[in-house]
């Protein structure tokens, strides 16, 4: 199918949501209610911005924002704080002219580490600032390093098994404003 | 095509810009909000919750009976092993189910003879745990019972045996219970024998600490911790757990709930305990006296 198609598009919207609320509907599967000592990796995150720095059209902002905010509201976080620094990283992350560059896969790694620290050290200091109560700041460094850890893996899995590729320059062209 | 393509980019990228500058200011918001009026946010959340999670449900209970199932097949590797320290246990249990009965039966006569009446508006509403907080940093879980079923915030949640957390947030059909493991739960506890008072404040372990101990030295391993009811919050007399010492030497509480397996919950409803508002009063022949009346009285000669 022709990745550029309007139906194509709104079937990978519709496909992205409906990925968000399979990972929530994991997380929030009653297997688990002693308090562990790890705390398991941002899928939900690493999802959006593997999605986001190869088809942002596939992500629009509205869509990542609903999402988040949906999450924040189910898993008990302070609502709206996180989303807007996702719905911020994805506003960065966007490559600027679709397609105008080649990046290898390492930079890219580099730079979405690079937002998931500063969205993960924002968030804290935000909450500090406000005097929020916060999670133990080792279960936070262990999920933003296995956040980390485990986006090249989400990104491999989005490129084969979804089809989610980085557009051709030649695509781009035809693709215009819509990115 | 290329002069086409920026012209278009012209105009979408302001749109763009601001359509992400109010998506932005919208969250903020919300997330000020919350902060400013937490309840009345917390509210909307309940309801939420209370239509979102009711609607997987469907799904989340065959998904999670597998996963338990998978889990139960992995412990028959370990059956023989489980089966002599079974039979271990049930040696011990024997041992103790005499001693129970013997207590049963003294603490019934006990009882008979002090003509006790316990307290009959201690009854309960039994809710199945739907899902739980889906978050390594909180620790709760969700009922599906609801305001449907009178479930009121900040009464006790039991399994059969300890008490579990509190209700915090209650929707049409579905609560939420704040497990006492939970960093932001604190219960004001008594511990047997010493009658010492403390809170039991969860830090997100599986044992929650004892803070604001009096006397250190009268409290004991092994000694019993239940609810003090102090604050009206919740009932007195209910099992928590067990002292506990850690590798560091603090006091915690080993819970006497099955956190392994929180499945059936029981809310205890608690229609508060009766408040002391005056400071007593004086029995005379033309009956009782107030404070009050007998300095005005004094005022007046």
């Amino acid at each position: 199918m022709d990745s550029l198609s309007l139906s194509r598009v709104w079937m990978m919207r519709a496909l992205y949501m409906w990925l968000a609320l399979l990972i929530l509907f994991f997380h929030l599967l009653p297997l688990n209610t002693l308090p562990s000592r790890w705390a398991p990796p941002d899928l939900l995150i690493a999802l959006t911005f593997a999605w986001v720095v190869r088809r942002p059209d596939y992500v629009p902002t509205l869509s990542v924002a609903v999402v988040m905010l949906v999450a924040d509201l189910l898993l008990q976080r302070p609502p709206g704080l996180l989303a807007a620094l996702v719905v911020g990283a994805r506003a960065y992350l966007r490559p600027t002219s679709a397609g105008g560059r080649e990046v290898g896969f390492l930079s890219e790694w580099a730079t979405v580490s690079f937002v998931l620290v500063a969205v993960a050290v924002l968030n804290r200091s935000i909450l500090g600032i406000t005097a929020v109560q916060q999670a133990p700041l080792w279960l936070a460094v262990i999920q933003l390093v296995l956040t980390i850890a485990i986006y090249p893996l989400v990104a491999w899995l989005s490129q084969t098994v979804c089809g989610v590729r980085k557009l051709a320059p030649s695509d781009a062209d035809a693709l215009g404003g819509r990115a | 095509m290329a002069n086409d393509r920026s012209q278009r980019e012209d105009y979408t990228a302001p749109l763009r810009r601001l359509l992400l500058g109010v998506v932005l200011l919208c969250l903020l918001g919300i997330f000020l909000v919350w902060r400013i009026d937490s309840p009345r946010v917390e509210r909307f959340r309940a309801q939420v919750v209370d239509k979102v999670v009711p609607s997987m449900d469907w799904a989340m209970v065959p998904v999670t009976a597998t996963v338990n199932l998978i889990r139960d097949f992995q412990s028959y590797q370990r059956l023989s092993d489980q089966n002599r320290e079974l039979r271990s246990e049930l040696r011990q249990m024997r041992a103790w189910k005499e001693a129970a009965l013997q207590l049963e039966q003294e603490n019934a006569r006990l009882l008979d003879l002090n003509n006790v009446r316990l307290d009959p508006r201690l009854t309960y509403v039994t809710g199945v745990v739907m899902a739980d907080s889906g978050s390594p940093f909180r620790q709760s879980v969700l009922l599906n019972v609801g305001a449907r079923d009178g479930i009121v915030d900040g009464w006790a949640t039991m399994d059969g045996i300890g008490v579990v957390g509190r209700i915090s947030g209650v929707g049409q059909n579905t609560s939420r219970v704040i497990l006492l493991t939970d960093a932001s739960s604190a219960i004001p506890a008594t511990i047997q024998p010493s009658g010492q008072t403390a809170l039991v404040a969860g830090d997100n372990t599986a044992a929650p600490a004892i803070d604001f101990l009096e006397n250190r030295e009268l409290v004991r391993p092994g000694d019993r911790v239940i609810t003090s009811g102090d604050g009206g919050v919740f009932p007195a007399g209910l099992l928590i757990g067990q002292v506990a010492q850690d590798p560091g030497g603090r006091l915690r509480v080993r819970l006497s709930a099955d956190y392994e397996r929180l499945e059936f919950l029981r809310v205890l409803r608690h229609h508060g305990t009766a408040p002391i508002t005056d400071p007593g009063s004086l029995v005379t022949p033309d009956g009782p006296v107030t404070i009050n009346q007998r300095q005005e009285e004094a005022a007046d000669g």
